[in-house]
C-alpha cells in the first residue's frame, strides 16, 4: 500500500481529495457490474472469453506472466489478454457516473506511480454519442484508440457527470445486427455481438467486423452478467429480441437440415488457439516472461518477440511473430505512443537465458537465477515492476 | 502491494453474518496491520469438532490478492490435513488453486468444510492420516477430546482463569497479558506460560 499512499501525497491531483478506502460500500454492492478481484465497481472491463468481467488491471495482474493464465471465477485458460471493452466502458460510465470517476482517479493515482497506464478514451465521446446515437459509434471508438491523449485532461473535467445519465438501448446494441445484445459475447477486441449474430460469420477464424482484427482462441461465451442486466433493464425489447433469434434459429433449421449455428460454433470452440499448444509442453527456454503481445494480448509471448525501438514508454511495446508479420495497427494495450514508422528489433536476450540455464542446469530453482540472468535484459525488468507487484511478482511467476 | 481497499471491504463483508456463517475475522491482536489478521471459525456439527472454536492465523503477502493469503491453525486440531504440531493447513485453494476470486471469507468457509471432510490421502499429518485410515474410532474420540481440550471457549470467568494460573505460581500481569494473547483460552495460555 505504501506506494499507492506515497503517490496519493505526491500527486497534486483532484484525487487527493477522495481516499483510497471509501465508505460507500452499500452503492457498490448493489451495483450488478463488480469486479470479482477488486470487489469494487467495474474499471476499464475486460470479458474473457469464458464471459465473465473483471476490470483491465485486476485481469492483467492476476494473468500468469510464465505460463497460461486461468479465469479467476471459472478456472477456464486463457493465454490473450482481451482489451478493454468499451461498450461496458461507456455503459458504466453513464449507470454509475460518480462511483466510475472516483474509481478513475484512484487508478490514475496508482498508474501515476507506477508510470504505466491503460488507454484512456475521451470522455468527449459519450457526450457526442448521447447525440448521433450508437450508429456510427465504434467508428470513433477507433479513432479515439489511435489518436493521442492528453492524460491532464481526465482528472480536471471529471466531477460534472454527478447525474445519471439515462441508458438507451442504442448504447447496447450489436455491432453486427445493429439491434439490442441478445446473449451477447465479446471478442478479444473488446467488441461485442449476440452470440447469435457471431455464429452467422462465415470464415475459418472469428474475425471482429468492426476492427477486422481475428479473434484467437476459444468462440466466446455469453457474457452473462450484461445478458442479466439487459433482460431486467429492457424486459420487453429483451423478449422481442429472443422470439427474433429463435425464429431466425428454427427457421436456419428448416432450410438446412443440420442445426447450422449451432454446429458452426462447436468446432469453433474446439479450435484451440496457436499458442495454447506452446503452453502445454514442459519447455519455457523461449517464453518472454511478464512480456506480452501489444497487438494480439498474448501474454506471455512464446517464440519469437519484436521490440519496438522508438517507444519511450517503460513498459515497451512488443510485438509476437504473428502480429509483427501482420501489418497490425491497433495502439499498444498501456497507451503507448506507438505509430506504425516505428521500428523493431528482434529480441534476443532470452538466448542469453537460455545459454546461462544450460550452464546452471537450474531449472528446478530458478528464483534466484532468474534475477541474475534477467538483468542483461533491463527492459525486461521494467516490464516485471509495470506488471503489478514489485518484488514478488518475479517469484509468483516462476513458481 | 496489498490492496487495502479490497481487505477492508472483505472484513467488512465478512463480519456481517458472522452468526449465520460461523466464521469471522478480526485484525491480529487488535493491532492496525492489514496484513495480519485473525480468524475464527466454528467446528461444523456433526463432526467431533462441534462446539469448537478455532483460530487461525492470516497472514497477507504484498500480493495479496493475486498471491494466496497464508493461513495456519493457532488452535490445536486433530485433523488429517492439518498439523498437529504447528497448524500448517494442507489445502489447494491456499496453494496453487488459489484464485483472486476467492476471499478470506470464503477461504474460511473452505476450512470449515475441510474440518467436516478430511482428505486422508492427501494429508498434511501423516500420524492423524494414518489413524483416520487404520482406527476411525479413536481418530474419533481423539478429535473430540482435543476440541474439548483446546477449542472450547469456557464459560469460566476471565478472573477465574487468572486466579487458577496465578495459583500455579505464574506472575498475574504476565498470566493477563497471556491469556489476553491467546483470546482467554486457558490451555493455551499455560501452554505457552509454561514454554516461556
Amino acid at each position: 500500500m505504501s506506494d499507492a499512499e506515497e503517490a496519493k501525497a505526491t500527486a497534486s491531483s483532484p484525487s487527493a481529495a477522495y481516499p483510497m478506502a471509501v465508505d460507500s460500500l452499500d452503492d457498490e454492492v448493489s451495483s450488478p457490474f463488480q469486479c470479482c478481484v477488486c470487489l469494487d465497481i467495474l474499471y476499464k472491463p475486460v470479458v474473457l472469453a469464458c464471459g465473465h468481467i473483471s476490470c483491465f488491471w485486476c485481469v492483467h495482474k492476476a494473468m500468469h506472466g510464465l505460463r497460461a493464465s486461468h479465469c479467476a471465477i471459472c478456472r477456464q485458460p486463457y493465454v490473450h489478454f482481451p482489451s478493454i471493452c468499451q461498450l461496458l466502458h461507456f455503459l458504466l460510465l453513464k449507470l454509475e457516473p460518480v462511483a466510475y470517476k472516483r474509481r478513475e482517479m484512484e487508478i490514475l493515482v496508482e498508474e501515476k506511480a507506477a508510470d504505466v497506464y491503460s488507454p484512456q478514451f475521451a470522455d468527449q465521446l459519450e457526450l457526442e454519442k448521447l447525440h448521433f446515437g450508437n450508429g456510427s459509434s465504434s467508428k470513433k471508438f477507433n479513432d479515439c484508440r489511435s489518436g493521442d491523449f492528453e492524460r491532464s485532461d481526465l482528472s480536471e473535467n471529471c466531477l460534472d457527470h454527478t447525474i445519471k445519465r439515462n441508458i438507451s438501448v442504442d448504447d447496447v446494441s450489436c455491432s453486427l445486427c445493429k439491434e439490442m445484445l441478445y446473449q451477447p459475447a465479446v471478442l478479444n477486441c473488446g467488441h461485442v455481438y449476440c452470440v447469435s449474430c457471431l455464429s452467422d460469420l462465415s470464415g475459418e477464424h472469428l474475425q471482429c467486423q468492426v476492427c477486422q482484427s481475428f479473434h484467437p482462441g476459444e468462440f466466446p461465451n455469453i457474457c452473462l452478467d450484461l445478458d442479466h442486466f439487459l433482460e431486467e433493464k429492457f424486459p420487453r425489447e429483451y423478449a422481442v429480441r429472443r422470439e427474433q433469434v429463435q425464429h431466425k434459429k428454427a427457421q436456419c433449421q428448416h432450410v438446412n437440415p443440420s442445426p447450422n449455428s449451432v454446429q458452426k460454433q462447436k468446432p469453433m470452440a474446439q479450435v484451440p488457439s496457436g499458442g495454447m499448444d506452446l503452453w502445454l509442453k514442459e519447455d519455457v527456454s523461449d517464453v518472454h516472461v511478464g512480456v506480452g503481445c501489444d497487438s494480439c494480448g498474448i501474454y506471455p509471448i512464446i517464440g519469437k518477440r519484436y521490440k519496438c525501438k522508438d517507444c519511450k514508454e517503460a513498459i515497451g511495446f512488443d510485438l509476437c511473430e504473428a502480429c509483427y508479420n501482420s501489418t497490425s495497427k491497433l495502439p499498444g494495450r498501456f497507451n503507448q505512443q506507438h505509430t506504425p514508422d516505428h521500428a523493431f528489433e528482434l529480441d534476443e536476450s532470452h538466448m542469453l537465458r537460455n545459454i546461462l540455464m544450460q550452464r546452471d542446469n537450474r531449472f528446478d530453482i530458478p528464483q534466484q537465477g532468474l534475477e541474475v540472468i534477467y538483468v542483461p535484459s533491463d527492459d525486461d525488468l521494467h516490464d516485471h515492476e509495470n506488471h503489478g507487484d514489485e518484488g514478488s511478482g518475479s517469484e509468483e511467476e516462476l513458481r | 502491494m496489498l490492496d487495502v481497499s479490497r481487505v477492508q471491504k472483505e472484513l467488512a463483508e465478512c463480519n456481517r453474518d458472522t452468526a449465520i456463517s460461523g466464521v469471522s475475522i478480526a485484525l491480529h491482536d487488535g493491532g492496525s496491520d492489514l496484513s495480519r489478521l485473525s480468524g475464527t471459525i466454528s467446528g461444523p456439527v456433526a463432526t467431533p469438532y462441534e462446539g469448537g472454536t478455532f483460530q487461525i492465523d492470516i497472514r497477507l503477502p504484498s500480493g495479496y490478492p493475486f498471491e494466496p493469503p497464508k493461513m495456519q491453525f493457532v488452535t490445536k486440531v486433530w485433523h488429517p490435513n492439518i498439523s498437529s504440531q504447528n497448524g500448517a493447513i494442507c489445502l489447494d485453494i491456499l496453494k496453487d488453486q488459489w484464485s483472486p476470486a476467492l476471499t478470506l471469507k470464503t477461504a474460511l468457509l473452505s476450512l470449515q468444510a475441510l474440518l467436516s471432510a478430511p482428505e486422508p490421502d492427501d494429508p498434511q499429518d501423516a500420524v492423524v492420516a494414518q489413524q483416520y485410515l487404520r482406527d476411525h474410532q479413536t481418530f474419533m474420540a481423539t478429535a473430540r477430546y482435543w476440541t474439548e481440550a483446546f477449542a472450547r471457549r469456557s464459560s469460566v470467568g476471565i478472573e477465574e482463569k487468572v486466579q487458577k494460573l496465578v495459583e500455579m505460581g505464574f506472575p498475574e500481569d504476565l498470566v493477563r497479558s497471556t491469556l489476553e494473547s491467546v483470546n482467554g483460552d486457558e490451555n493455551q495460555a499455560l501452554e505457552m506460560l509454561c514454554s516461556s
